[in-house]
């Protein structure tokens, strides 16, 4: 089979570098004429309309001090001088780094658990997989009043479960710090069963004569998991880990839920999409909340381009 | 004497309010959209298809009702009620997104930290051509909403209902404590020693003697503000009143309850609503708004008791606020818009909402119906209070300092910072957000 | 559970299992924990659910609150449009990402790499920004509370072109390149012999755009202010009540809402496994 992974690779930049040079040079030949352009119009219309350019009029509209119900007035550089200025943006960014990073934690966990789960003549395993992947399904608006719930200082169950260990647990959603955590293990609840299944599915590739080949070596399980799993495995989670640093700087929703409105453990736990929405919906100051939209774009950009970069150094392609 | 004094208060308020409409005419002709402005009602087969955004589901049946009894006068104009939640922003999202495209719907709830955005931004329809052709009379409704409602000397908003504060109390909570009912003549200390000796009773039980719902402003600290002779913000709407001494002192209100352990602390109120605790018993007293009548009444029955606000160091005197109905600037349907509104503003309609007990009713002496509807609970002392009731305090931009206060007073309330600290840096930056209105 | 026979050769020690079994078994009960307690919810009274400390069970099971469902908010007819948006949004993401995913996996043309990055660029922003622009576009072409107007903008997906894309870059050129020898058009080849070949990639995508569309919020809140044309998301987020929240209520519809996702994934579960899956490989 073909190796995926240097494709992936290539995404960003999708250019010269690509395919080995005869190849190119047959392909340019064979030449496909108009029929390119005929696959890609619809698509190319319809994001032109509806994606970019509603990013182009954001990018226009970070330089003005745009009125609540249209009229802009152009501004200059005022909503990025301001931006650099705004003592919530570092603390924000933080959060959102904080956030990422503690749902990055269920790459980990998905691939223990994948390779558990892959184990030769497992029973239950499409079990397993179903119910692991069940809260990736549900909708997060509701799901984000269970846990809520879940996570009430006075009736929540987890403190009635720490209760009987003797420990008094936090306010969980209201306290800096723990309010972070409790989001971000939502975050990470609802992404692990994405991850296993892309992560199961790399293990399921994997040849299986490279573990049988270790075992004739008197190669310990945990051995075999750190010397062949995991290095063989780094495509997949590289692919994961991409997913998830963008979705971890676009949180929103689950914070919307589940902290409420005034809460005191706000300045620790928002981030920059929520702030954004704040100046854009509540404070009705949407000049200033298209430059963080922009700083958002730019941030989730440069962070991918790097995750790209530094690949090269950890993923190994086969 | 209740009916004697409130007519009295209601004459008052007439007087207020054609003063109002005298401005409003004159400020009409002056700038001249007299072709919109004007009104004759339409003729009665005038058909035409209105939308009518709302917020609160639990009050949708109320407003088919008065729709049904509207298609009896106007039986071709079809009104499709369309209910967007409050919560977690959604209508005002919706309704602002609606805005930015002309497509806003063809009659709409507004509130008041919402009117003068959308008032000053030429996004409403002035009603005065309404009032001028007598199909509503603002001296019909309490003058401090009719003002609320009236931007630049022209009305903008019909008002359909309001809501003002008062204490709650739960009967048995007290009764098992040994504390007394409350009463008109209670203080802010009575309110402390009671508070305190019901959290002792209750003490690991959960239960707490009082608090309020310090999420936001009207139910708890603005009342306290006005209670300690502080302001919220300036009549004019262009200077902060939270770093003056008695706008501290209604703060400091807060913590020291919280401090003292007569209320659940700050996250215990982030985590759980203060109006959730006190409909599943978990709190005995209560400030908070009428709206919550129906279905506190429905959670603790014949427990459920209501008295005037306890008095502060300088009144006990609180805020009010209430809904219109409006219509945008570029009406689809203007006359038909209009007829509706003008109806939504009827006694009658007003009485079918007092029989929902839902929300009290904007309109004078049908209020009565929403009184008797929870008999024995002392629900007159929210019309009571209407009298000496502060407008809500509103700006151009409201949300932009609601938002300030969002973030900075929670820390005032826990006690993380002074109270006084946190009051100065509020009114610094609200100044700095008023003065971006202009 | 079919992937093991793969591994038939390989021996394997019963004891291994017992603590793939343990874990696993420990760890999904963690994963659907909060699921049960909202089972739990949705059956118990409003005041059950928020005593102090909690009730684990309902002193009597309230399974009207499921009845009660169809009288506090439309669920047929929100069900019926969220059926509709969402496959209509399928059958477009479907058709649109898998013609542009294989342009720009398979065919060279002037910009590509250009125009892929822009596309991709797309995924970075978050969503509310498109909001008002969107509703603006929708509003212009009049098409307000209409089912295309909810539809309209989520026909088209960058994520989809790019998975679509690494799909068809992930499959082999001889057969492409016999077809070719064999004269058939580029569109002959896309239809005729690679689309067969990217099922699990198409999977992938249906279930993605599946799961989406079946949750998105926002975009249908604002773009149907009609009753009939809100789908069940909107319809569930209109049951939040404005001063009191009944609890077991909305527990309940938000499980009856999910309850028609929860059978297809079963009813599915190979194709999306393998489809999902697969994804991650490109």
């Amino acid at each position: 089979m073909s190796n995926p992974t240097t494709e992936l690779r290539a995404a960003p930049e999708a250019g010269p570098e690509e395919k080995p040079a005869p190849l190119r040079r047959r392909l340019v030949a064979r030449g496909d004429g108009a029929w390119p352009w005929l696959f890609i119009l619809p698509t190319v219309f319809g994001i032109t309309v509806f994606y970019l350019w509603p990013i182009i009029q954001t990018f226009y509209y970070s330089f003005t001090k745009w009125g609540v119900f249209g009229g802009a007035k152009f501004i200059g550089l005022d909503n990025y001088v301001r931006l650099f200025s705004d003592s919530s943006i570092p603390q924000s960014l933080l959060n959102t780094i904080i956030y990422t990073l503690i749902v990055l934690m269920g790459i980990p966990i998905a691939v223990v658990l994948s390779a558990l789960m892959e184990s030769p003549g497992l029973k239950f395993a499409g079990f397993y997989r179903t119910l692991y992947f069940i809260p990736y399904i549900t909708m997060p608006a509701a799901v984000g009043i269970v846990w809520r719930l879940v996570f009430n200082g006075d009736f929540g169950p987890i403190n009635w479960f720490l209760s009987l260990l003797g420990i008094e647990g936090p306010y969980w959603t209201s306290t800096p710090g723990f309010a972070l955590a409790a989001v971000a293990t939502v975050g990470l609840w609802m992404s692990l069963g994405f991850n296993l299944i892309i992560i199961g599915a790399g293990l399921r590739e994997i040849p299986q004569e490279i573990y049988e080949a270790a075992e004739m070596d008197g190669a310990s399980r945990l051995r075999q998991f750190f010397s062949i799993t995991v290095p063989l495995l780094t495509p997949s989670i590289f692919f994961v880990s991409v997913v998830t640093v963008i979705s971890g700087f676009q949180l929103f929703d689950l914070l919307y839920v589940m902290m409420g409105k005034a809460n005191l453990a706000m300045p620790q736990t928002q981030s920059l999409v929520y702030i954004f929405y704040n100046h854009a919906f509540l404070e009705n100051d949407k000049g200033y909340a298209a430059a963080v939209g922009i700083l958002i774009l730019l941030i989730i950009a440069a962070l991918t381009a790097v995750q790209f970069r530094v690949q090269r150094k950890w993923v190994n392609y086969v | 004497m209740t009916h004697l004094t409130r007519r009295s208060i209601l004459s008052l308020a007439a007087l207020g309010a054609a003063t109002a409409t005298l401005a409003a005419c004159s400020g009409g002709a002056a700038t001249g959209g007299a072709a919109a402005a004007a009104y004759t009602a339409p003729a009665k087969d005038i058909s035409a298809t209105l939308t009518y955004a709302i917020w609160d589901a639990a009050q949708k049946p109320a407003m088919q009702k008065i729709v049904d009894l509207f298609n009896v006068q106007y039986p071709n104009i079809k009104v499709n009620i369309d209910v967007t939640p409050s919560k977690g922003s959604a209508y005002w999202t919706k309704i602002q997104t609606l805005a930015s495209s002309d497509s806003l719907p063809d009659v709409f709830w507004m509130n008041g930290p919402k009117i003068k955005l959308y008032a000053e931004n030429n996004q409403l329809l002035p009603l005065d051509g309404l009032a001028e052709a007598k199909a509503v009379d603002t001296s019909n409704y309490p003058k401090a909403l009719v003002d609320l409602y009236t931007v630049g000397g022209k009305l903008y908003g019909v008002p359909k209902d309001f809501d003002t504060i008062a204490l709650f109390y739960n009967k048995a909570l007290l009764r098992e404590a040994g504390v007394t009912e409350p009463t008109a003549a209670w203080t802010w200390d009575d309110l402390k020693t009671s508070g305190d000796k019901i959290s002792k009773f209750y003490a690991g039980k959960g239960v707490y003697g009082f608090s309020g719902d310090l999420t936001g402003g009207q139910t708890s600290y603005y009342n306290t503000i006005l209670g300690a002779g502080g302001s919220i913000i300036s009549a004019d709407g262009k200077k902060s009143g939270f770093d003056e001494a008695g706008s501290i002192a209604g703060l400091q209100f807060w913590r020291d309850i919280i401090d003292s352990g007569v209320s659940p602390n700050m996250q215990q109120l982030t985590d759980t609503l203060a109006t959730d605790m006190f409909t599943s018993r978990k709190l005995a007293l209560l400030m908070d708004a009428s709206y919550i009548v129906g279905p506190t009444h429905a959670a603790l029955g014949d427990d459920m008791g209501v008295v005037a606000l306890p008095k502060g160091p300088t009144s006990n005197q609180g805020v009010i606020h209430g809904l219109a109905n409006v219509i945008p600037a570029n009406a689809k349907n203007p006359d038909a818009a209009r007829a509706f509104v003008a109806f939504l503003g009827t006694k009658v309609a007003a009485e079918v909402q007092a029989e929902t007990a839902t929300v009290i009713p904007a309109f004078n002496d049908t209020q009565q119906a929403w009184v008797d509807a929870v008999p024995g609970a002392g629900l007159q002392v929210f019309l009571d209070a209407a009298r000496t009731a502060s407008p809500y305090p509103i700006s151009k931009n409201t949300g932009a300092w609601n938002s300030l206060e969002g973030q900075l007073l929670p820390q005032a309330f826990a006690g993380t910072k002074p109270a006084a600290d946190i009051a100065k840096d509020l009114a610094t930056k609200m100044n700095e957000a008023l003065s971006q209105e202009a | 559970m079919s992937d093991s026979a793969i591994r038939a050769g390989r021996r394997v020690k019963r004891g291994r299992n017992a603590i793939a079994h343990v874990v696993l078994g420990g760890g999904g009960l963690l994963m659907i924990a909060p699921l049960i307690y909202q089972v739990i919810m949705s059956i118990s009274t409003n005041a059950e659910v928020q005593s102090i400390p909690p009730t684990f069970w309902p002193s009597e099971v309230q399974w009207h609150n499921f009845a009660d469902v169809f009288t506090v908010m439309n669920f047929g007819s929100s069900l019926r449009v969220s059926v509709l948006i969402t496959m209509l949004r399928v059958v477009g993401q479907v058709i649109l990402c898998s013609l542009a995913g294989y342009a720009f996996a398979r065919m060279r043309f002037r910009g590509r790499g250009a125009i892929l990055a822009v596309i991709l660029s797309i995924l970075m922003v978050p969503g509310q920004l498109f909001l008002i622009p969107q509703f603006q576009i929708v509003q212009n072409l009049g098409w307000l509370n209409t089912i295309a107007g909810i539809v309209a903008p989520g026909l088209f997906s960058a994520f989809g072109v790019f998975l679509m894309r690494q799909f068809f870059m992930g499959l082999p050129d001889e057969l492409e390149d016999a077809a070719r020898l064999d004269g058939a058009n580029p569109f002959q080849i896309f239809s005729k012999i690679m689309m067969p070949l990217a099922a699990n990639g198409l999977w992938a995508l249906a279930i993605i755009t599946v799961l989406w569309s079946w949750n998105d919020l926002l975009w249908p809140l604002v773009i149907a202010s009609t009753q009939d044309a809100a789908p069940l998301s909107v319809g569930l987020a209109n049951l939040q009540g404005e001063h009191a929240n009944n609890y077991p209520i909305l527990m309940a519809a938000s499980l009856m809402a999910m309850a028609p996702i929860l059978i297809l994934f079963i009813a599915m579960q190979k194709k999306v496994m393998a489809g999902i899956g697969r994804s991650g490989l490109k």
